[in-house]
């Protein structure tokens, strides 16, 4: 059973339901001790509401966003780097690396020479560049062959492993 | 001057990388934070420290702010895990009674509580003076309630507990305060009240 302060205190606060504010009205305008506590409650309450919030130092703000600043700089660059980046430097070296696929493949003068294979390199006639030729170039290709080859083989093992799941 | 925009759309500025956006949150609800950080660890300077680790564990996590419920609530949750977590660190802190540092501080505060009584007397006085001696929990409950416009279910989002348990926790606190109060007041109480 709920004591006259706790009814009261529920009017205050607007809880309970349209009949119980209704009880609790009729009390507090017929019964006088609900009057006196009513106003007493009243009284208080206003006193609460009216209460000041405490004013923190006049630097407050300046020291955490000096906080928050110090922070971000002192990131990782790995956490730092959009992502977007990461993947417009990979997109980028990727259609270089297929351009230069498709005109070393198609400076080939292919044959049915038997020592084809053996001779592929040999043949590959790739756009010559006054200062970067010969075998430096085709270390480059080749390099980016590899490159291309391995990422390759990381993006079907990522999807082998997720259709296995 | 602070901002006119609405918590949702300084926290849309904030995650697209405008600082100042998040200087301007800081700003809008430093005194109620820093309010409730007082009301858990009693002292201005230790307040400070947990109100402004609220405000950068906020900022690190505003990521995760789904906006399904007010910011502030949001924000008054972290202030009370956090200044829970700052009592607990500070119980195990505790040290000797022996201690001088104790001793200064335990006489500071009589001072200045002195210098206060003599100074201010006036009814908000007596009413935080009433507050501070409440528990934590109480008056963070009374606080939340009547200062920072939250309904009794964002209070218990807040507190991580259920609307009725904060219902019960409020009439409680109300009357532990009042009783404080009165027994501070004493003669002034029937002024007061």
């Amino acid at each position: 059973m709920k004591n006259i302060e706790e009814e009261l205190w529920n009017y205050l606060d607007g809880l309970g339901s349209k009949q119980e504010r209704e009880h609790i009205s009729y009390l507090i305008a017929n019964d006088k001790t609900y009057q006196q506590k009513y106003e007493e409650l009243l009284s208080f309450n206003k006193e609460l509401e009216s209460m000041e919030l405490d004013v923190p130092p006049m630097a407050f703000t300046y020291n955490v966003m000096e906080t928050i600043r110090t922070e971000e700089a002192s990131k990782p660059l790995k956490a730092a780097i959009d992502n977007r980046i990461i993947k417009g430097i990979a997109t980028f070296f990727i259609v270089s690396i297929l351009v230069l696929v498709g005109i070393a493949l198609a400076n080939t003068h292919w044959s049915s020479n038997p020592e084809g294979i053996t001779n592929f390199v040999a043949n590959l006639h790739l756009p010559s560049f006054k200062s970067f030729n010969g075998p430096a170039l085709r270390g480059f290709v080749f390099f980016d062959i590899v490159l291309a080859l391995y990422l390759l083989d990381g993006y079907l093992r990522k999807r082998k492993t997720s259709e296995e799941m | 001057m602070q901002s006119k925009l609405t918590d949702i759309e300084l926290i849309e500025q904030t995650l697209a990388g405008n600082q100042s956006a998040y200087a301007d949150l800081v700003k809008r609800h430093q005194r109620f934070v820093f309010t409730l950080a007082l009301r858990f660890t009693k002292t201005r300077e230790d307040a400070e420290e947990v109100a402004q680790d609220c405000f950068i564990k906020a900022y690190r996590s505003l990521q995760s702010f789904g906006g399904n419920s007010k910011f502030t609530t949001w924000l008054y949750s972290i202030v009370y895990t956090t200044a829970m977590t700052f009592l607990r660190k500070k119980r195990l802190d505790t040290s000797s009674i022996d201690d001088e540092n104790n001793f200064i501080q335990v006489e500071n505060q009589n001072a200045a509580f002195e210098n206060n009584m003599a100074e201010n007397k006036s009814r908000s006085f007596y009413l935080n003076q009433a507050i501070e001696q409440l528990l934590p929990d109480d008056a963070m409950i009374i606080t939340l309630f009547y200062k920072g416009e939250q309904s009794l279910e964002e209070i218990a989002d807040a507190l991580g507990i259920e609307p009725n348990n904060v219902k019960v926790k409020l009439f409680r606190a109300r009357q532990r305060l009042k009783e404080k109060l009165e027994r501070n007041l004493k003669h002034e109480v029937n002024e007061l009240i």
